[in-house]
């Protein structure tokens, strides 16, 4: 057998024993009784909207947050003007009435968000504080719904059901469902206390966990990554509120998404080399299962991303010789009829690729179904998923092949 | 501190049950299409086989005029096709597969006799038929090349109207092709004789085939 196919399977293979796992530590999270605090204990929350240049978005953000359902007395808005040259700043302002704390700083080049997020992390008064984007809308009760979980001393973060907010165009639609698949995935993280990867959107942290273990790290490329797993390498619990609705804006073209997964990927690999000692026994499931398949599941990734490339590559250089030796005639060689067909068919039907991504496809579909539960009404998904199918797992292997080879010729990522 | 031991042993053993469960069911599927697709293209290659020896029992026999006859080309594609599936279930079942091997012998036969039909046409009829014989081979060392010259001959037959090609397998283990490979010394694969009595090796391009079909 190809050493292409023993990689594949054994890809797959890996896969659904993964999918079987999750599944059933989701099932089986439902039997587990979680701490929640009522109405009357919720602690007093700091949101903290760092902002550089979202002229665009951040009057959305600022009415969705001002809407929340939460008592009015237990919580602050803290915005932070992060040195932006556009009318973000002025258009802040306007919401100074509502109560929103604004403060101005310079933009620092090396610090990032994560140097605004520290900043305002010396200016907050409360016991749990909110990293917010400020092209992020919130559901009203998702805040309550996050901040409930903080009742167990062990939890140190929240995170949200996280989606795209009015996906349009191709790429949207593709990550939508890639967030809207991560709910379940999330949930059944979160029961086996191995959430890893927290969304920088809107993620909540009890305060006391950045006063002892220090603020967002300077210059780190995914800031919020690093203190998820700073979190699990200090053995505490990331929860997750998918109920908890939470809309992003998304890249809308290829250039702006790549950038961000380059960053976001460069920024896992980093982090997960200075937390590479999670990668052990000592922290359960986490260490022995998530995390290492996790990381299997991208080196296959990028293997079949590079093998499939330059397969391309070869089989073009074939093809073209071919064309050569029939003249060009393409008349002739394009003609089909029922046979072919038939004979296509037989082929894609009898390829167990063909019928694991059928698999698949059921899987994320229940997933998908979940995440409809949670979140309400997911439009068209069922449209989206084949796109999905069809091109998130090049883009993802792509994606990862280079953001591999910035590693390996030590390349600089901007953060934007 | 939360505690970080491995919450439970038996839900990764019920994993691993469920997801090689899932694994060895997907070969099943796909195993189960090919024996549809092997049952059907068997009930097929025996329509077609019926039809040839009707039609050369009705001349032969009862002396029905043959020249008129224009069924061969639309027979031709069909046993075009048929050895293809077979190829590619050859391909999933395994080479040693009996079932397939015996399906591709009767395949081979139900081949010979339309060329010897065809064969018959050209002695008796006014209008010549060329005739390509394509012996060809499923190792994996001449796969590819017998992928290419099928698909030159292929774009030979769409360009040429009055023209039939038979693919053998010249590794296939029966007495009728290596009589085939004896009568028309056949040693290599894709060896592809024109006509029966032109004989070209490794074909590079269409017009080394064109050139002797005028």
């Amino acid at each position: 057998m190809e050493l292409i196919k023993i990689v594949i399977y054994t890809s797959i293979y890996i896969g659904l024993i993964a999918t079987s796992f999750f599944i059933l530590s989701f099932l089986s999270n439902k039997r587990k009784k979680t701490i929640l605090y009522n109405d009357n204990e919720l602690p007093f929350v700091s949101i903290m909207i760092p902002a550089l240049n979202e002229e665009e978005s951040v009057a959305k953000t600022l009415d969705s947050i001002l809407a929340i359902n939460y008592p009015k007395n237990k919580f602050e808005i803290v915005f932070i003007d992060d040195g932006s040259s556009d009318n973000t700043l002025k258009i802040a302002k306007k919401y100074k009435k509502y109560g929103i704390r604004i403060f101005h700083k310079k933009n620092d080049p090396i610090g990032r968000k994560g140097s605004a997020l520290n900043f305002a992390l010396k200016k907050v008064k409360g016991e749990i504080v909110v990293s917010m984007d400020a092209d992020t809308f919130v559901a009203p009760d998702s805040l309550k719904k996050m901040v409930r979980y903080f009742k167990d001393p062990n939890v140190m973060c929240v995170s949200p059901g996280i989606t795209i907010y009015q996906p349009r165009n191709l790429f949207q639609k593709i990550q939508y469902i890639e967030y809207l698949m991560g709910l379940f995935l999330r949930k059944a993280f979160a029961s086996l206390n191995a959430i890893h990867i927290t969304p920088g959107a809107f993620s909540a942290y009890r305060k006391n966990f950045f006063d002892k273990y220090g603020g967002y790290e300077l210059g780190n490329l995914t800031e919020d990554l690093e203190v998820s797993l700073r979190i699990q390498y200090n053995h505490y619990i990331i929860q997750n509120a998918p109920d908890a609705a939470v809309y992003t804006i998304a890249p809308d073209n290829f250039y702006d998404l790549f950038k961000q997964r380059r960053r976001w990927y460069v920024g896992l690999m980093k982090n997960t080399w200075k937390y590479k000692k999670i990668f052990s026994p000592k922290y359960g499931d986490l260490g022995m299962f998530v995390f290492p398949i996790a990381w299997i599941s991208i080196f296959f990734s990028v293997f079949v991303t590079i093998y499939l490339f330059f397969k391309t590559l070869i089989e073009a250089r074939k093809e073209i010789l071919f064309l050569q030796s029939i003249d060009f005639d393409f008349p002739n060689l394009l003609s089909l009829n029922y046979y072919v067909f038939e004979r296509w068919v037989f082929l894609f039907f009898s390829n167990p690729i063909i019928i694991f991504i059928f698999f698949f496809m059921i899987i994320i579909g229940v997933y998908l179904i979940y995440a409809s539960r949670k979140l309400g009404h997911i439009s068209k998904w069922y449209f989206n998923l084949p796109l999905f199918f069809i091109f998130f797992a090049l883009l993802f292997g792509f994606w990862w092949t280079l953001s591999v080879l910035y590693i390996i010729f030590n390349r600089g990522i901007k953060w934007r | 501190m939360a505690n970080r031991k491995i919450q439970s042993f038996r839900r990764y053993v019920l994993a691993f049950i469920i997801g090689t469960t899932l694994f060895l069911l997907g070969f099943f599927i796909v195993n189960s299409l090919s024996h549809i697709e092997y049952q059907r293209i068997s009930d097929f290659n025996n329509k077609l086989s019926y039809k040839i020896f009707e039609d050369k029992i009705s001349y032969s026999f009862f002396g029905r005029k043959i020249c008129s006859d224009e069924t061969y080309r639309s027979i031709s594609e069909d046993l075009s096709i048929q050895g293809r599936i077979i190829d590619d279930l050859e391909r999933k079942f395994g080479k040693e597969n009996a079932k397939v091997l015996e399906r591709k012998k009767f395949y081979s036969l139900v081949l010979l006799e339309h060329f010897e039909f065809i064969t018959l046409k050209n002695e008796e009829c006014p209008k010549k038929i060329h005739t390509i014989l394509f012996f060809y081979s499923n190792d994996p060392r001449y796969l590819e090349d017998s992928e290419n010259v099928g698909r030159v001959l292929s774009s030979v037959y769409e360009r040429n109207n009055d023209l039939v090609i038979y693919s053998f397998d010249i590794n296939l283990d029966s007495d009728l092709i290596n009589k085939l490979k004896e009568r028309y010394y056949v040693q290599f694969p894709l060896e592809i004789i024109i006509d029966e009595h032109v004989k070209i090796l490794n074909v590079k391009d269409i017009e080394e085939i064109e050139r002797h079909l005028d």
